[in-house]
């Protein structure tokens, strides 16, 4: 994910303080993985540089947190050329997920075995995520549900998986 | 008694529930009851019918008394007008105390007379036109109801004062006891046969239609028990559905049968017609029909739910059904074949009618109650072994399968309609075997005897000038008739003509004046024929004048059919030429031109003058004996019944088979939106009723026959069937099957039309 | 803890194949429990024998301190009405019934006035947003509305267990959800166990702990803290 478009949409509402920025962004995006004060800072300062943002006045004091960053028209175009971009679907082939499980498959392990280890993990992400959901607003609710499918996703896989290598092994036992 | 109440109460509230749907439902199920309710209100009715007629007969009777100035003097006539009698009393007032007869206000007098509403209609329609020739007289009102045995009575009471006081009957009033028929042994068994087997059917259309839409129902209930209401519950429930179908048929019913009443003077069926007073059930009758309505709908609707009580997962399964037991259903055919057994032989004529009837009319029930008991087992396991087939012959296999109770309580109600037909057809064809001993003559047509009363003065020359003159007429004979006796019991006739004359009368081989024959019937029962010489009592008509005959030498004939006017001595009026005969009667015989339409009735209306002196018949008719009347009416009363029950059998596998189709809207339609062709599902549907019906075809006339057979034996008869009967019976009631089917197709079109795609 | 209701070693068949070989489940008060597994497996079926709808062959079903599988017909249908509530995937209402009729069908079967029982069904039906559809028969609802009215009528006489089988089978994900969160919180807050027949993961994510059905044997999966 692109953090600096990210930031580039929440300037969008109205001028921000650097570390505005940075909460709204954890608490939002950020839930596996908060940003790095000075993440935020290199970002904008590119940002600057390529005249997406411009500062937008700076209070009295000293320091950077002290700059309020406002959305040029160049960055608003760039936003929404992003967000017009389809991403590349990404197979997960790179996934260890995937990797571990068809190794245990292939290896000659319980399919069954295999499948209810994985569901046992996924299921207990998956309710906190339920839980978070219930508790949170609509743009929480958006990204735990993003994650709670793909984490379906990934079992549906694997109960397939599991259901052809079962068939498969019968047919070639017999 | 409070958890009852509200029990019950949901039942209702769940059967008006639904919508259109249940509307839809409630609406065919009390069409179902409603049209077996009327009937039987209507069947309730029939003692109501005889006893208003009998007593309206007793009030007609005429009490013989003193020839004198208080007396009515009263002549009957019997006429007929193209098949139809007309009961026509000429009457003269021998003073102003003569009574009255009931109808009519006061003696008419010279040229007046009083008719039924239904002879005044006839004589002022054109069809009335050669009727008006009989009757000069002019019509000064009607004769009341009270004076009629049905509406459709054509009488006529006209005014005759020139009427001479000794040919006629002085009465000295009217209105005498009421009398009981006694229909001996073989009627009475009939009758009993014939209700029975015509009353049992529409109880059992009743006890179908209560259970329509019973998957539905089912489900509906499933869904019931899932919310835990206990087994017990559900029944009550179920009860409460059931109950609301039987009150609505009920007043449906009761609705049919009271607009009906009012066109049923209108209506004859097979002769028969009926007053609307009459039309009165019984209040008895009537109390135990609207309890027997609603006991029917519930025990059905509960037996019929011993399975699905159980089961709350209704609701997602539909699971198949268990296989149905045999025993149980056997029982019923069982239990009847005995009772049946035990009264073998108490009806016969030499036992006097002994046998019980409570037992026989068990019998009878239990046995045609076997049929819709069977049914279901028979078609499930006839239809299970079957397998492949083109797509609309599978189709309706499966579905027999799969639900094999309601195909068979679809042809049910015929099935026993058939059974109880076949008996009663086969009873009715053995019994008229019985009661009819001789061959019943087909009437000559071409030929009629004019009847002539004695008179004073000889009317034979005036009639036989009046008939030479009428239209239609090719020959007027006349014979003279006279009769002999050998001993006190053996009788014969003598007729006395030319040869033209006698061979018009009878078949005689080569006659010429001077031949003398002996006519006997071919089977030779009856008088054995005197042998020529023997001398025997030779008297007039009226045994007035008796001598002393010596019968000549003559030709013995066998003929086909022998009745008084055609059998016995036929002598040349040369062969009697010097013997001391008493005088005869002149028997007139017309010859008829049958190529002019109502020739006969023009004999008539050419007579009619002499009125209560003529009588008109066709050669070789015979006048039946009171059993065979009786038997006849009974006859026809039997089919008149089994003609509304046949349509009722029609209108109820209509009703049936239309909620069959409704029922089925759903997956219908689903297989007509995934391309299945209407004419594969119009097939299948034809297949899905006509499988069961020929089902049911065999079983009720296995049924049917073996009733018919062991009542036989009760009659003491020869177990004879008539197979033509049973034949055609049969044929009727699979066209029945098919016609109704046909019906159903435009509601197959509609249920497969887009909207029955919406689930409700 | 002592489990609310406890099924061991159920043993179920129809005809020669079993669907039940051995299979047993505990469910605690007011927890939610998913029953999960492959298409045959069985989940339906130990589901019925877990609230007395289905009779095992051999095996035993103790809820409080009674034996189901030994109790008449009219005590399980009793306990079905007064402790037990039911949302099967469609057609558990009653056609004929309106939506409000059939959320108060179960108190007034149990002698409830009918005043009283429809308006506390009519709060049931308020609590699971579908007001709109009091006086509609089933057959005139969306599927959505349709199950949320089976969710009020199974809480509505505050049972102890509430049996769903693949309850949001017929839904879309958005409706689904919303049927899941509305039948779990209201569970939660009448402290009502719920046993959760469903294949679908996120789904099973609203309960506390998975059962995994397989070959008509279960294995309880421990929450995995
Ligand atoms: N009433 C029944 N008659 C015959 N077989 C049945 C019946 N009910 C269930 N079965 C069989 O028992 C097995 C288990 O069925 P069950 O409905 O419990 O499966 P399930 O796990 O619920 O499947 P699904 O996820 O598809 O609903 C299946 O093989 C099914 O065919
Ligand atoms: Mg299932």
């Amino acid at each position: 994910m692109s953090i600096g478009h990210t930031l580039l949409g929440l300037l969008e509402k109205g001028p921000r303080h650097g570390y505005d920025l940075k909460r709204a962004y954890d608490e939002r995006f950020g839930q596996d993985r908060p940003l790095h004060y000075g993440q935020v800072y290199t970002t904008l300062s590119r940002l600057l540089r390529n005249g997406l943002v411009e500062e937008a006045g700076v209070e009295a004091g000293d320091g950077p947190e002290r700059k309020r960053y406002a959305i040029t028209d160049a960055g608003v175009t760039d936003v929404e050329k992003w967000l017009s971009t389809p991403e590349k679907p990404e197979p997960y082939l790179q996934n260890t997920l995937y990797s571990k499980v068809v190794l245990a498959l292939l290896s000659g392990r319980d399919a069954g075995d295999v499948l209810d280890t994985q569901r046992s993990a996924h299921l207990v992400t998956m309710r906190e995520l339920t839980k978070r959901k219930a508790a949170g607003d609509l743009a929480d609710q958006l990204i735990c549900d993003h994650a709670l499918f793909h984490l379906e996703a990934d079992l549906r896989w694997l109960e397939l998986t599991a259901a052809r290598l079962d068939r498969l092994k019968t047919e070639v036992v017999r | 008694m409070k958890r009852w109440f509200s029990d019950l109460a949901l039942g209702v509230r769940l059967a008006l529930g639904g919508g259109r749907t249940s509307w839809v439902r409630l609406v065919l199920t009390g069409a179902g009851i409603g049209l077996g309710v009327a009937v039987l209100l209507a069947a309730s009715s029939v003692p109501t019918i005889f006893a208003e007629r009998a007593e309206r007969s007793s009030q007609q009777a005429a009490i013989p008394g003193e020839a004198d100035d208080r007396a009515l003097y009263l002549r009957w006539w019997i006429t007929e007008y193209r098949a139809e009698t007309v009961d026509v009393r000429y009457m003269m007032a021998g003073g102003p105390q003569a009574p009255v007869p009931p109808g009519i206000p006061a003696v008419p007098g010279d040229g007046e007379m009083y008719v039924s509403p239904a002879l005044r209609e006839l004589l002022d329609s054109p069809e009335g036109e050669l009727l008006r020739e009989r009757f000069p007289q002019k019509v000064i009102g009607s004769i009341g109801d009270n004076a009629l045995t049905a509406p459709h009575d054509l009488v006529a009471m006209v005014g005759d004062p020139r009427m001479p006081r000794d040919s006629a009957d002085p009465i000295a009033r009217f209105g005498g006891p009421t009398q009981a028929q006694d229909l001996g042994p073989l009627l009475t068994l009939l009758v009993i046969v014939g209700c029975v087997v015509l009353l049992f059917p529409i109880l059992v259309f009743v006890g179908i239609s209560t259970r329509l839409a019973g998957a539905q129902r089912d489900r509906r209930l499933a869904a019931l028990r899932l919310v835990g209401a206990g087994a017990q519950r559900v029944r009550r429930i179920a009860a409460g559905e059931a109950l609301l179908g039987a009150v609505i048929g009920l007043a449906v019913g009761t609705g049919l049968f009271m607009i009906s009443r009012r066109f049923v003077e209108d209506v004859r069926l097979l002769g028969l017609s009926v007053f609307t007073g009459d039309l009165t059930p019984v209040p008895w009758l009537a109390v135990l029909i609207s309890a027997l309505v609603p006991v029917l709908a519930v025990v059905t609707s509960v037996l019929a739910m011993r399975r699905t009580v159980v089961e709350p997962l209704g609701v997602v399964r539909h699971t198949k059904p268990v296989r149905r037991v045999l025993w149980w259903r056997l029982v019923p055919i069982a239990l009847g074949t005995v009772a049946l057994l035990t009264q073998a032989g108490s009806m016969g004529e030499s036992s006097g009618g002994a046998g019980n009837q409570e037992v026989l009319i068990g019998g009878i029930v239990l046995l045609l109650l076997g049929i819709p008991t069977m049914l279901p087992w028979v078609v499930e396991r006839s239809v299970s072994r079957l397998r492949g087939g083109a797509p609309s012959w599978q189709l309706a296999i499966r579905r027999l399968q799969l639900e094999s109770g309601t195909a068979a309580r679809v042809v049910g109600g015929v099935a026993v309609v058939l059974a109880g037909a076949i008996a009663l057809q086969s009873v009715l064809t053995s019994v008229s075997a019985k009661i009819i001993e001789e061959p019943l003559s087909e009437a000559d047509r071409g030929k009629v005897h004019v009847s002539l009363r004695q008179e004073p003065q000889d009317l034979a020359p005036q009639a036989v000038g009046m008939l030479e003159r009428a239209e239609g007429v090719k020959r007027v004979h006349t014979t003279q008739s006279l009769a002999y006796r050998t001993d006190t019991r053996n009788y014969q006739g003598i007729t006395i003509g030319t040869c033209e004359a006698m061979t018009a009368l009878t078949a005689l081989p080569d006659c010429q004046d001077g031949d003398a024959f002996m006519v006997v019937n071919q089977a030779a029962t009856g008088n054995p024929a005197v042998a020529p010489g023997t001398t025997v009592t030779a008297f007039s008509e009226d045994e007035e004048i008796t001598k002393s005959w010596t019968v000549p030498q003559y030709e013995l004939v066998r003929a086909e059919i022998v009745t008084r006017n055609t059998s016995g001595l036929f002598l040349t009026p040369a062969a009697v030429r010097g013997a001391d005969l008493p005088p005869g009667r002149t028997q007139i015989m017309v010859e008829l031109d049958q190529s002019k339409a109502d020739a006969v009735e023009h004999v008539r209306n050419a007579v009619a003058p002499l009125t209560w002196r003529t009588f008109v018949s066709f050669v070789g008719e015979i006048d039946m004996a009171d059993r065979v009347v009786q038997f006849m009416s009974v006859r026809q009363a039997l089919l008149a019944g089994s003609l509304i029950t046949l349509l009722l059998a029609g209108a109820s596998l209509l009703v049936l088979a239309l909620e069959q189709v409704r029922e089925r809207r759903r997956p219908l339609a689903v297989l007509a939106a995934s391309g299945v062709p209407r004419g594969a599902l119009g097939r299948s549907l034809l297949w899905q009723n006509a499988v069961p019906l020929l089902l049911a075809l065999v079983v009720s006339t296995a049924v049917g026959t073996g009733l018919a057979a062991l009542l036989l034996r009760v009659l003491d008869l020869p177990v004879a069937l008539d197979w033509g009967g049973i034949g055609l019976l049969s044929v009727a009631a699979a066209g029945l099957g098919l016609v109704v089917t046909a019906l159903t197709l435009p509601s197959l079109r509609r249920a497969t039309g887009a909207l029955g795609l919406r689930s409700e | 803890m002592r489990a609310l209701l406890e099924a061991t070693n159920l043993r179920k068949s129809f005809g020669p194949t079993p669907a039940l070989d051995g299979a047993g489940l505990s469910v605690r008060a007011g927890e939610v429990v998913a029953v999960m597994g492959p298409s045959g497996s069985g989940k339906s079926t130990l589901l019925h024998c877990l609230a007395g709808i289905l009779q095992p062959d051999s095996g035993t079903v103790r809820y409080r301190d009674a034996e189901l599988s030994s109790m008449p017909d009219a005590q399980r249908s009793e306990l079905r009405r007064t402790d037990f509530g039911f949302v099967f995937q469609f057609g558990q209402l009653v056609p004929e019934l309106s939506c409000l009729e059939n959320v108060a069908l179960p108190l007034r079967l149990g002698g409830i006035k009918r005043r009283a029982a429809e308006s506390r069904a009519r709060e049931w039906l308020e609590r699971l947003e579908v007001t709109g559809v009091a006086d509609k028969r089933p057959g005139e609802t969306s599927g959505g509305q349709g199950q949320r009215v089976a969710v009020a009528r199974a809480l509505v006489t505050g049972p102890s267990v509430v049996f769903a089988d693949e309850p949001t089978g017929a839904l879309d994900s958005l409706n689904g959800e919303r049927v899941m969160q509305l039948l779990t919180a209201a569970a939660r807050e009448t402290n009502a166990a719920v046993v959760l027949v469903t294949h679908e993961a996120r789904v099973a994510a609203y309960s506390d702990r998975e059962v995994v059905v397989r070959d008509g044997k279960s294995r309880e999966v421990e929450p995995a803290r």
